[in-house]
């Protein structure tokens, strides 16, 4: 019995401390990236991965009863939310933004298929001269 | 938490506290991008990565403490966090589309 109750404190352990690193990742990323656009997604690894991890290590930890089931539903919530508030703020960067050209560039998938074709190219001749 | 078994309460104490330490360093830090961070979106985005944290102390704390409801806590705070950020973005486009707006009215008077 004792045995049983160690391994679940074990698995339930390695699961907090992997959410708690995504955290430290999250911050390492949000710290080093230069603009908004990209520091987004860092955040957002923290919103669903991070919290997940935590929360179904604490769910392991607590066995199943109630305040499994609302630990659950937080996370359930943050899948919906997480997507919805950062699509939100992004929308609020791009029609704020005073000086676009200076961050980003506005493609269309045409723009985006040419650019990639042309770089495939470029890579396949490099890799002919060597 | 690991009631009967000679050090496995002491584990789970621990391994609580040490998890809340960390959790309240990366809050702080947190803290700092929203300060430093150029633009409101960065704003925005740190305290809503500040919300998630806290969500995680409170559902530690909720075991911790062998408080269940403590979890309601949390499910509200979530909720809470996503309305905040919605306002704030709602609120910030309004205003600046204001502001555009009337900027582009005194120019054409001119």
């Amino acid at each position: 019995m004792a045995a049983i109750e160690w391994i679940r404190f074990l698995i339930g352990a390695l699961l907090l401390l992997s959410g708690l690193a995504i955290f430290a990742i999250e911050m390492v990323g949000v710290f080093r990236f230069k603009y908004v656009l990209n520091r987004m997604h860092a955040a957002a690894m923290g919103d669903t991965l991070g919290i997940g991890f935590s929360l179904v290590g604490l769910i392991v930890m607590n066995g199943l009863n109630f305040t499994s089931l609302k630990l659950f539903f937080v996370i359930v919530f943050l899948w919906f939310s997480s997507p919805t508030s950062s699509h939100l703020i992004a929308r609020l960067e791009v029609t704020t933004d005073e000086e676009p050209k200076k961050h980003y560039r506005r493609m269309t998938i045409d723009e985006v298929e040419k650019e990639m074709a042309a770089r495939n190219e470029n890579e396949t001749e490099e890799m002919g001269e060597e | 938490m690991g009631n009967g078994i000679p050090g496995l309460g002491q584990a789970y104490h621990v391994l609580f506290v040490a998890a809340l330490i960390f959790l309240a360093a990366m809050v702080v830090l947190c803290l700092i991008r929203a300060i430093i961070g150029p633009r409101i979106a960065d704003r925005i985005v740190a305290v809503n990565m500040m919300g998630t944290m806290v969500m995680v102390i409170i559902a530690i704390l909720a075991l911790m403490l062998q408080e269940g409801y403590l979890a309601d806590v949390c499910l509200i705070y979530a909720m809470i966090s996503f309305l905040a950020v919605i306002v704030l973005t709602k609120v910030y486009m309004g205003v600046y589309l204001e502001k555009k707006e009337k900027e582009e009215k005194a120019h054409g008077s001119n």
